[in-house]
């Protein structure tokens, strides 16, 4: 990067030339130093803040996969909260044919813990 | 009335096909869930790099102000394009982030587990109807049809990840090629003006004879080297980082290009050797901050 070479290159010249520069002129070389190394710092976060108009459209491509996903995530949690259901009313479709009336209180609890859960 | 049974010989046939069905699903989904696990460890790094932009600006603010030995009740920074600079690394870091951990939630073979111990007390139940089934079979179908079931979810979600890898192909690689960019050359660039404007001020002090005692010598040239020495760690963390990402993008090139293959095994060989490269990087990156 120019205004880092720069930069160091000034220095070098300043400490190679120490002696013979008087106070002025190494003062005006450093704060020329300072401003040519600020300068390029600044440039560094300026061309940060343009990748922005590059990856901007990367940016939403990818959230809008994103989302789709967690959608599906989504999707298959229900398919899975729908198994569980079956599941518990098969189980109480088994205490009622047993006619086990404490059989059928849980299940009932149980369908109803089930159906009533979060979904994952 | 009359009780229906599998022979245990037709049990078995089923049971084996199920397995097989299930076992070929889950290995592919795993590549993809390691793989999307692995990526989504050397991205959080980006946390662990412990520089920003802003870190760097307040820096600069700080050391000019000890340089004009300059003493401030609340020092006034103007850092606002900085900050507008890590907004956009941000930015970069949870879209990538977000995308690779729905990716492996996806491909993680717990989100179709299902329970089936409700179905076995059903099944066992000693009267059924017309239906008479013993424990042991009562198992073995409801292992069958967990199985099964796997097979066709995994098929589904297969079928899903291929497609969603494919969409996010292109997008995915312009994000980590910029994010690996932004860091090695724009961030890890402003240590380098960190470490010239250290020099030049450690310099400075040595020409114009500030110090006078060999002890103040000593130290100025020990805070020099030890400043020095941090901020290489820095570099070091920030090369690592990139590196990763440059490895998760071929990674995820690998996947795109075998989407339609996801069963194949040659992929998960390669799959683990992208995810081997990113887990030798994350554990190198994790030395440098003991």
């Amino acid at each position: 990067m120019i205004s880092f070479i720069m930069g160091m290159a000034i220095g070098d010249f300043r400490y190679q030339n120490w002696e013979k520069l008087s106070f002025e002129e190494n003062k005006e070389l450093s704060d020329m130093q300072a401003a040519v190394l600020r300068c390029g710092e600044d440039i560094l976060a300026y061309s940060t803040t343009l990748v922005m108009d590059e990856v901007a459209d990367s940016l939403a491509k990818i959230s809008s996969v994103s989302k789709e996903i967690r959608d599906t995530i989504k999707n298959l949690e229900s398919i899975q909260k729908g198994l569980d259901t079956a599941a518990a009313i098969l189980v109480l479709g088994a205490a009622i044919l047993n006619r086990d009336p404490m059989g059928i209180g849980n299940s009932i609890k149980d369908l109803f813990v089930v159906w009533k859960g979060p979904l994952g | 009335m009359k009780a229906y049974r599998l022979s245990p010989k037709c049990s078995q046939v089923i049971f084996l096909i199920g397995l097989s069905s299930a076992l070929v699903a889950c290995v592919n989904l795993k590549t993809v869930s390691d793989f999307s696990a692995t990526s989504l460890k050397g991205i959080q790094n980006f946390e662990q790099l412990d520089y920003t932009f802003q870190d760097h600006c307040v820096d600069r603010c700080e050391h000019e102000a000890v340089q004009r030995f300059e003493f401030s009740r609340s020092l006034d920074c103007d850092c606002g394009l900085y900050l507008k600079a890590d907004s956009v690394m941000l930015a970069m870091y949870q879209t990538i982030g977000g995308y690779f951990e729905a990716l492996g939630k996806l491909s993680q073979n717990e989100l179709t587990e299902y329970s089936t111990d409700a179905m076995v007390t059903s099944l066992t139940a000693e009267q059924l109807g017309p239906l008479t089934i013993d424990s042991n079979l009562a198992t073995a179908y409801s292992t069958i049809s967990n199985l099964m079931l796997r097979a066709t979810t995994d098929f589904y979600r297969r079928r899903k990840i291929a497609a969603y890898i494919e969409e996010a192909n292109e997008p995915i690689q312009v994000l980590l090629d910029a994010f690996q960019k932004t860091t090695r050359t724009n961030l890890k660039g402003e240590l380098r003006f960190k470490k010239e404007r250290l020099y030049a001020y450690y310099m400075d002090m040595k020409m114009n004879n500030t110090l006078q005692s060999d002890y103040e010598k000593g130290k100025a040239a020990t805070d020099y080297y030890q400043a020095m020495e941090e901020i290489q760690k820095k570099e070091l963390r920030m090369d690592l980082f990139a590196d990763a990402l440059l490895e998760i993008a071929e990674g995820h090139q690998e996947l795109y290009d075998r989407r339609d293959k996801l069963v194949a095994k040659d992929l998960a060989l390669a799959m683990l050797g992208y995810s081997g490269q990113v887990k030798i990087l994350v554990s190198e990156f994790n030395k440098l901050n003991q």
